[in-house]
């Protein structure tokens, strides 16, 4: 380097280069690492957002699983195991994949927002790095903060569910041992008919006036069935039994998608697919807060997007709107949603609820979702160009 | 007209060029308001230069023009020889600024604020972040959340925040603001010491005195447009001359002189007369107005040519300018 002045002293004395520096490639849309990294601390050092990022994203299913363990330690009888299968699916579908694409969408747009905001924007310009440079370094920044977070959540959901399940699975209110084969489940209901034909549904002409209470315990009599209907006491043992094997056949298929807990190929599929959801919330967040300019009203609108718009917009088909519902980023992650899942906002107790949504093949709601990433993030990126700093 | 448009052929291309700042014919427009008026500029480098004007003189825009921070209708210019917006990563790598008042994030530190900054600087300004924060003194203070910060030492670490590219070229938009007298004149010897090292400061201020202690070379610039521009020695040589006069009769010497054509202004005093010479007037009229007042049988006490002051200068030019139009 060529000085025209002494080198750095004692006194802080700066020396000054005559040459420009080095090939630093300044002018590239490609951020370096160094970046990235202050991005990351400059993100983390926000201590009410992480806080708030860490109370709804990992805060909340702890208390509510702890809550159960306690409950289920304190009082079996009255509670149940905190974890399970169906604890699983609920906390997942009903709140993992919401909060994590709010969490994501908040932390979206105050990354894309906050150097405006606070003034920053305009010494970075000053640095000469490409503007392209200085977008694109919030993404991967963004995502590492994310990703784990969504990770932890979720982590400690599928351990809970995992190692505090149930011992027998509760299916239809009845308790039936897991994993049985078809026979097996014929002979078990054969043993246990009056669980079978009071506790599962049953599409046939035969009915027995009964029902499962709250307690597990079958309880006989019913509003429903006509005076001279037959009872337990008028059936004999040969034809109860026949009874609870045909039932226990209409619901065999059923049973068979319900565990103990969830396997791990659907904790990988839905830990993929919460994240998916948590890497459109960024990225669109980002994207719509440097096209504002702003972080409030971004992710209001986020949250509009995702708690009103598109809940209303998967389920309720429009004739001439139909294409324009199908573009809806909410709709395409619903039907990405693994299998063995409610739908996701409720509404449903299976994979069959997606065919209440605007129906969509999987390949569009690919395109979708990367349209809606390549979209917003360009649009975010051509503001940042064009902006006065 | 887009950037693209901005011609910048013609700009000297050169990093060997003498000048830091050369502009030509740079305009900029916000709607029917030009903020930017056709401007010629050219910035010795290894000085300190001042920019000078009124209040939406457009000085602040200039700078945000020459900086890339908003664009260019029209012209030319360059940054250590370097055409911008062109070449704006590699002029910009040698450039420090502060534009306005310096913001940083509040909730970091001034040290953490910094290493922001220089992760989009080359590598080496990484290593120049303790340094910057020792030379502008606030080495005691880097640790401590910016928005604890008063508004002097925002400024100083703005000015941190410009050395750790290790400019040549230092761009300060009023960097006196904020700061109490001894602040000014920390800011003022630290001006000095860059330029002594070889950068060159150009600094836009309102505050003309200390931009007279400060700088070689200023440009005049009112609504847009550079008016005047040089070293500050050769624009007051060619101001308006003021001469103090103590005689024994001072109504009946401004008869005598307002006779002449030497006085173009003069005002009765207690102890005399002041003398406005007009732009131009060599000392021969000193001894001029010296001989009439003697030949009238006026006694003479004294005769003292007053210093302009740059202040005055930049009144009388604005003032002259506002009676043109």
């Amino acid at each position: 380097m060529t000085s025209v002045a002494n080198e750095s002293t004692s006194s802080g004395t700066i020396a000054v280069s005559a040459i420009a520096p080095s090939h630093d490639n300044r002018g590239s849309w490609i951020p370096n690492g160094a970046m990235i990294k202050t991005k990351i601390m400059e993100l983390r050092k926000r201590r009410g957002l992480m806080a708030a990022l860490i109370v709804v994203n990992i805060g909340v299913p702890t208390i509510f699983l702890l809550v159960r363990l306690i409950a289920h330690a304190v009082a079996p009888k009255s509670y149940g195991p905190a974890g399970g299968y169906a604890i699983y699916t609920d906390l997942v579908a009903g709140v993992m994949y919401v909060f994590g694409f709010i969490v994501a969408a908040t932390l979206g747009c105050t990354a894309g927002s906050s150097d405006l905001t606070d003034g920053m924007f305009r010494h970075s310009v000053i640095t000469g790095r490409s503007r392209l440079a200085l977008y694109f370094a919030r993404i991967p920044a963004g995502l590492a903060i994310v990703v784990p977070l969504v990770a932890v959540g979720f982590t400690i959901v599928c351990a809970v569910c995992v190692f505090a399940a149930p011992t027998q699975l509760n299916y239809q209110g009845v308790n039936i041992p897991p994993g049985l084969t078809a026979t097996g489940f014929n002979h078990w209901a054969a043993d246990h008919p009056k669980e079978v034909i009071c506790g599962l549904p049953y599409n046939g002409p035969e009915g027995v006036p009964c029902f499962i209470n709250g307690h597990g315990k079958v309880v006989v009599g019913g509003k429903s069935f006509p005076p001279g209907a037959p009872t337990f006491k008028t059936m004999s043992h040969t034809q109860i039994e026949t009874l609870a094997v045909k039932v226990a056949k209409q619901n065999y298929a059923d049973y068979a998608r319900t565990f103990l807990y969830p396997s791990n190929a659907l904790m990988i599929r839905t830990g993929l697919w919460i994240e998916l959801e948590a890497i459109i919330g960024l990225i669109v967040g980002l994207g719509l807060a440097s096209l504002m300019g702003q972080r409030t009203v971004p992710v209001v609108l986020m949250i509009v997007l995702e708690v009103i718009l598109t809940p209303i917009f998967s389920r309720t088909p429009i004739a001439h709107l139909i294409n324009v519902q199908r573009g809806l980023v909410g709709l395409a992650t619903d039907h990405l949603e693994p299998g063995g899942l409610p739908h996701a906002f409720g509404g449903g107790n299976g994979p069959g609820q997606v065919a209440q949504l605007v129906p969509e093949s999987r390949t569009v709601a690919v395109l979708v979702i990367v349209a809606w990433l390549v979209g917003w993030t360009a649009l975010g990126a051509w503001r940042m160009v064009k902006r006065d700093a | 007209m887009s950037v693209s448009s901005v011609d910048e052929t013609t700009t000297t291309n050169s990093e060997d060029s003498r000048w830091a700042v050369e502009t030509h014919g740079l305009t900029k427009r916000f709607g029917d308001n030009v903020a930017v008026n056709d401007v010629e500029l050219l910035v010795p480098r290894g000085c300190a230069f001042g920019y000078l004007g009124p209040n939406g003189a457009g000085k602040t825009t200039l700078i945000r023009v020459l900086l890339g921070l908003t664009h260019a209708d029209k012209g030319t210019m360059a940054l250590l020889g370097v055409p911008v917006p062109r070449h704006r990563d590699r002029a910009l790598a040698r450039v420090g600024a502060i534009v306005d008042e310096p913001r940083f994030h509040g909730h970091l530190s001034g040290r953490q604020n910094l290493e922001i900054l220089a992760a989009s600087r080359e590598r080496a300004a990484r290593g120049r972040i303790d340094s910057s924060l020792e030379r502008v003194g606030m080495t005691h203070r880097a640790d401590d959340r910016v928005s604890k910060y008063s508004m002097g030492m925002r400024q100083r670490l703005g000015v941190a925040a410009c050395l750790l590219g290790d400019p040549q070229l230092l761009i300060l938009d009023e960097p006196m603001n904020g700061l109490d007298p001894a602040g000014m004149h920390e800011m003022r010897d630290m001006i000095l010491s860059l330029v002594a090292e070889g950068r060159t400061v150009m600094l836009s201020s309102h505050l003309l005195d200390e931009v007279e202690r400060t700088c070689d070379a200023v440009a005049i610039v009112d609504h847009g447009k550079v008016i005047r521009q040089g070293s500050i020695t050769e624009l007051l040589a060619g101001s308006a001359m003021e001469l103090e006069v103590g005689c024994s009769s001072p109504e009946r010497a401004r008869t005598v002189l307002a006779a002449s054509p030497l006085g173009e202004r003069v005002d009765v005093e207690t102890s005399g007369l002041s003398i406005h010479l007009p732009v131009g007037t060599g000392r021969d009229a000193i001894a001029e107005i010296n001989r009439l007042l003697v030949e009238d049988g006026i006694a003479v006490y004294h005769l003292e040519q007053l210093q302009v002051s740059l202040e005055s200068w930049f009144l009388q030019v604005t003032s002259r300018l506002g009676e043109h139009e």
